[in-house]
């Protein structure tokens, strides 16, 4: 660039002349844009640089439903999963930092307990010592239960269960507010937020969509029973007998609320009356949703998965073993109106299972422990900002 | 300049091609008229006891062997619809789905806006499968609900249940007792002992359906809405009498009792109704 005498500048041979007035342009441009790179330097909160998160596919394993429950509004990403195990095993997720008081999802929901408290009592507690209502129920394979969560089905999402669990005084007691207060003044949070969501700005409903995320991948699918059905081990004869018995009618009939091989999630994720009870007042079952009155009494036939690691079972804990949930329908079903049809064994008071039967039926039962599951790193406790 | 010839010329050329682009307009009408509308079909199916809508988890109903009973839910498979037309030409309406699943609790099974287009013509009958048809019903076909929850165990022949019709009946101890009215493949059993590991080979039970008063005809651009209407009582009641005391709760893995039923099935439990 050289200045020629007539005050214009010429760029190249081939480039175009400016005249006088035009210089003073180009001069005042330049002024502005060094105002503008200088107003952008001294800005203290700067929008934070665009971050697309990586999408995440779920592998569907054999025989598996194709059809996911994922919400529009929150598709599975690498960076959501990511945050939302970490808020997963935060204790501070309860709004709260003094170590007596930290709580969070893995408090209750336990990986080596498949995701449930396993503990030998009916009701986990929440913060203050308050029991639930109902007994937990495993957090497992929720990906393909397509809107009723929970016993009663009132649940419609994971994300509004992570909702419900914050102000609920029996878990969290706290507020979303004092949650979200305590979530963005942790260091490495907002990065994190940043990374998931495209923003750094923390709420509480990215966090309950963070923390679905999670929960959609906690998938089991490789019981010494699968692995059964892809034909890689044999059972045992005791685990046959008591495979026949599951999925017979003449047997004790399990898999028409169980699953079976044609249902590899071991539950339809409907809701019966299973005959426990000859009065029904909880309000907290399917007939304070349905209104129907048949459906007094009746709640989620649970998933079988790892069942033998859930225990106290039922809606109310009453059965501490395994053993007793089979005495109970081999011998003490109760009839009523309100009673599944399905229970056809009632006329007898249950399926009259012989010692040597319970015995097979329970060794199939253990079948469907999935210890890789039990022990996968991806599900287990990650680092948790300081 | 031009010449009064040419000017002739000129008028001449203009004439041609006039003619010519209306010639070509008018043939162009001729060959390619517009395309007939397709005619299409929806089934609603429906459920009926003693000529009136089925009501569900009341104990009003009373079979031909007496039995008092209710119904509580209903659930089946029907395939292979099929239009048998008065010239000996048959369409099998398979275009996306050729089986279709029906479910008392889950108004959106009810209705089936079928995707093949129609062909026109007089339609003698309509036939179809009650069930899954031999060839077809392969476990792990249905990997979703509700579908998915109709599956056969293996062991009792595999593939999917044909229904599933649970209710009560009052027995005759007096009893309200559960009935799973289950159909699908049976099985021999040797020696008559049912016992999963005396399995000799398996019976299908699938039937074909052919509606009675099913004729009507297809015009172009048709929207044909039929109901398809299960009576009820009538699978309890012709040519076999069904007793609920004599078969018990669950037939699955009772092929004499799922036979009779069967039977039953094709003779007057569908009915077809032009709506």
């Amino acid at each position: 660039m050289k200045l020629k005498k007539n005050n214009t500048i010429s760029l190249s041979n081939s480039d175009r002349v400016l005249k006088p007035c035009q210089g003073s342009i180009a001069l005042c441009a330049l002024l502005f844009t060094f105002i503008a790179l200088l107003t952008a330097c001294t800005n203290k909160n700067p929008d934070p640089e665009p971050y697309t998160p990586t999408p995440y596919t779920i592998e569907i394993p054999y025989g598996f439903p194709t059809k996911l429950n994922i919400p529009d509004d929150n598709p599975m990403t690498v960076e959501g999963i990511a945050l939302g195990r970490i808020l997963f095993y935060d204790g501070r997720l309860n709004g709260r930092t003094h170590p007596d008081s930290l709580m969070s999802c893995a408090t209750c929901h336990r990986q080596e307990n498949s995701f449930e408290i396993g503990a030998p009592r009916p009701h986990p507690f929440g913060i203050n010592g308050q029991p639930t209502h109902h007994a937990m129920l495993p957090m497992i394979n929720l990906v393909w239960n397509m809107g009723n969560f929970g016993w009663n089905g009132s649940v419609p999402s994971i994300e509004a269960d992570v909702l419900g669990v914050i102000s609920d005084p029996s878990e969290f007691d706290s507020s979303p507010e004092k949650v979200v207060n305590t979530i963005k003044n942790i260091e490495g949070y907002p990065e994190l937020f940043r990374k998931a969501f495209g923003t750094n700005e923390i709420t509480i409903n990215r966090i309950a969509k963070a923390i679905a995320q999670f929960v959609r991948t906690l998938i089991s699918s490789n019981s010494r029973f699968d692995k059964y059905m892809h034909g890689e081990v044999q059972l045992t004869p005791e685990e046959l007998r008591g495979f026949v018995l599951f999925t017979t009618e003449e047997g004790a009939d399990c898999f028409h609320c169980h699953g079976g091989f044609g249902n590899p999630l071991f539950t339809t994720n409907k809701f019966y009356n299973n005959g426990k009870d000859s009065l029904f007042t909880d309000p907290a079952d399917r007939f304070n949703i349905t209104g129907d009155p048949m459906d007094k009494g009746a709640y989620k036939a649970t998933t079988l998965r790892n069942i033998q690691l859930t225990g106290p079972y039922m809606n109310d804990g009453r059965f501490e073993t395994l053993e007793e949930v089979i005495e109970f329908y081999s011998h003490d079903l109760i009839n009523t109106p309100q009673i599944d049809p399905l229970m056809h064994h009632i006329a007898n008071g249950g399926i009259q299972l012989t010692p040597p039967e319970k015995v097979d039926l329970m060794a199939f039962i253990l079948t469907l422990r999935d210890d890789e599951f039990l022990n996968n790193p991806d599900f287990g406790k990650p680092e948790i900002p300081e | 300049m031009k010449t009064p010839f040419s000017k002739y010329l000129n008028n001449i050329s203009i004439f041609l091609a006039i003619l010519l682009l209306g010639f070509s307009s008018s043939c162009k009408q001729k060959s390619d008229p517009p395309a007939p509308e397709p005619s299409k079909i929806s089934f609603h199916f429906t459920q009926y006891n003693q000529g009136l809508p089925l009501k569900f988890d009341t104990m009003k109903y009373v079979n031909e062997a007496g039995n008092h009973y209710l119904v509580n839910e209903i659930q089946y498979f029907i395939s292979d619809v099929t239009l048998h037309f008065q010239d000996g030409s048959i369409q099998l309406l398979d275009g996306w789905k050729d089986i279709h699943y029906v479910d008392t609790d889950l108004p959106e099974t009810q209705s089936w806006k079928v995707y093949d287009n129609i062909e026109t013509g007089s339609v003698e009958k309509v036939s179809f499968t009650f069930g899954i048809s031999e060839g077809k019903n392969n476990s792990l076909m249905f990997v979703n609900p509700p579908e998915r929850d109709m599956f056969w165990p293996e062991l009792l022949g595999g593939g999917y249940h044909y229904m599933k019709l649970n209710g009560k009946w009052l027995a005759d101890d007096g009893v309200i007792k559960p009935y799973n009215f289950h159909l699908g493949i049976g099985q021999i059993y040797a020696g008559g002992l049912i016992n999963p590991d005396s399995i000799t080979g398996f019976l299908q039970n699938y039937f074909e359906v052919e509606l009675p008063n099913s004729t009507f005809t297809v015009n172009d651009g048709d929207a044909l809405d039929f109901e398809i209407r299960m009576n009820v009582e009538n699978w309890f009641r012709n040519p076999n009498t069904y007793n609920h005391n004599t078969w018990g709760g669950d037939i699955m893995q009772k092929q004499e009792a799922m036979h009779l039923a069967c039977e039953n099935g094709k003779q007057d439990v569908f009915e077809f109704l032009k709506k």
